[in-house]
């Protein structure tokens, strides 16, 4: 398995250096927003702020409990992105 | 998660897609967690709940979605059909022609000033003209339309042909014909080719007792702007008891200098005409030979009268600049050209 973590490791070193990794971050971001999940998942945010109180709101409440409907949202809305991420992988292992 | 080409072997395949997913899952965690830390951001700072009001301005300002109206509830042509109740002549009038109905009504636009002027300058041309106002009144509301302007403005020029001005010059001519002249001018719409040469010494004495006369130099049209109220047929007794040449000087003396053209005091052909125009309005007498427009007195005429050019002009220099100060003083010189010649 360390090969594997090497591998994932290595790739993501390659990722990042040729400045793919950026890339794709922004691109997810930009679909997030333009399907509406940011919106969604803010609003989410609001009503657990409401629970919670204003004041006593902190970032590690917020990560604990909106990542994983996040998460879930994005498998839904998003599965066409992965394609792009697909044949990325491929050509860096090509490369290697 | 579909993979599309797949060149690999199988087990790398899975691996691979096991591998997408992962750095997939670590950009997703990512967004989430850009997200979390903006909404505690404004949180904190307060800005995160300004977008919602209470209750009620929210229920006001919502998005309205019905059929026949805009998203904030109005309709689209609502006043197009209303009628208004002007409160000045207390009409109904329809709400697209309110504002320019208004502006005619109250008197008060950029387009009822320029009405009403030109209204007050055909009025003071014509004697009786009741009908006339009334259809002006009516051209008035509606007189924004370019084609009621022309009709307005044509209907002015028409009114002028039949002006009492028209049959006094008419009248003027005493039992003369003369009236190839008269196709009554209006303000410098005089017929182009006009010189004093081709008229006969009645017919320019009958147009220059009504009119200026002077012949633009630019434009090579006569002016006709009315005479002087002053200058009807009497006969000014300056007290001078001098031949009629001198007595012309004298006139020329006298008169107003704006009354002189500005384009003609360096031509001699245009000083002539100011010559003649400036005695017959002073005195009726039939000229000397002084008169350049008529075939007159030949070359005594002719010489006289190119003498008058040169002494009228330097005259009207010195009325001009000195506004009638020093007739008497000039006035000696003058009498020996004309001795000389008489």
């Amino acid at each position: 398995m360390s090969k594997d973590s090497q591998m994932r490791a290595a790739i993501n070193q390659k990722l990042i250096e040729m400045g793919e990794r950026e890339r794709l971050k922004e691109l997810l971001r930009a679909k997030l927003v333009e399907c509406g999940w940011k919106d969604q998942l803010k609003a989410h945010c609001k009503d657990v702020i409401r629970e919670k109180g204003l004041e006593h709101v902190t970032v590690e409440d917020l990560v604990t409990e909106v990542t994983p409907k996040g998460r879930g949202r994005v498998q839904t809305l998003i599965c066409s992105k992965t394609t792009q991420f697909c044949t990325l992988k491929q050509d860096l292992r090509l490369l290697k | 998660m579909k993979m599309e080409d797949m060149p690999l072997s199988g087990p790398d395949n899975t691996k691979l897609e096991s591998l997408v997913h992962d750095i997939y899952s670590e950009l997703v965690e990512d967004a989430c967690l850009g997200l979390c830390f903006e909404v505690h951001r404004a949180v904190k700072q307060g800005y995160f709940f300004l977008d919602e009001t209470d209750q009620e301005s929210m229920k006001e300002f919502e998005i309205v979605d019905q059929p026949g109206v805009d998203i904030f509830g109005q309709v689209y042509n609502q006043w197009k059909n209303k009628e208004c109740e002007c409160p000045n002549c207390k009409r109904l009038i329809a709400a697209s022609r309110f504002a320019p109905h208004l502006e005619k009504c109250l008197g008060m636009g950029r387009n009822s000033s320029r009405i009403a002027n030109r209204r007050l300058a055909s009025n003071n041309n014509m004697s009786k003209s009741e009908s006339d106002q009334e259809d002006n009144d009516d051209l008035n509301d509606n007189d924004w339309s370019y084609g009621a302007e022309k009709k307005a403005k044509k209907r002015k020029s028409d009114k002028n042909q039949n002006s009492p001005r028209r049959s006094k010059s008419m009248k003027h001519k005493n039992g003369e014909l003369g009236t190839s002249v008269t196709s009554e001018p209006y303000k410098y719409n005089f017929n182009t080719g006009i010189s004093y040469e081709t008229l006969g010494p009645d017919e320019v004495r009958s147009l220059l007792t009504t009119q200026c006369g002077v012949i633009s130099e630019h434009t090579k049209k006569m002016c006709t702007r009315p005479a002087l109220p002053d200058a009807d047929p009497v006969v000014e007794n300056d007290g001078f008891d001098i031949p009629d040449g001198q007595t012309l000087m004298s006139r020329l003396q006298w008169e107003d200098s704006p009354d002189i053209s500005p384009t003609d005091s360096a031509s001699s052909k245009a000083s002539t005409n100011h010559s003649d125009s400036r005695r017959p309005k002073k005195k009726k007498r039939p000229s000397l030979g002084l008169n350049s427009g008529g075939g007159g007195g030949g070359g005594g005429g002719g010489g006289s009268s190119s003498l008058t050019g040169g002494s009228s002009s330097s005259q009207s220099n010195i009325s001009l600049s000195t506004k009638k100060k020093r007739p008497k003083l000039s006035a000696p010189s003058i009498p020996s050209i004309y001795d000389d010649l008489n």
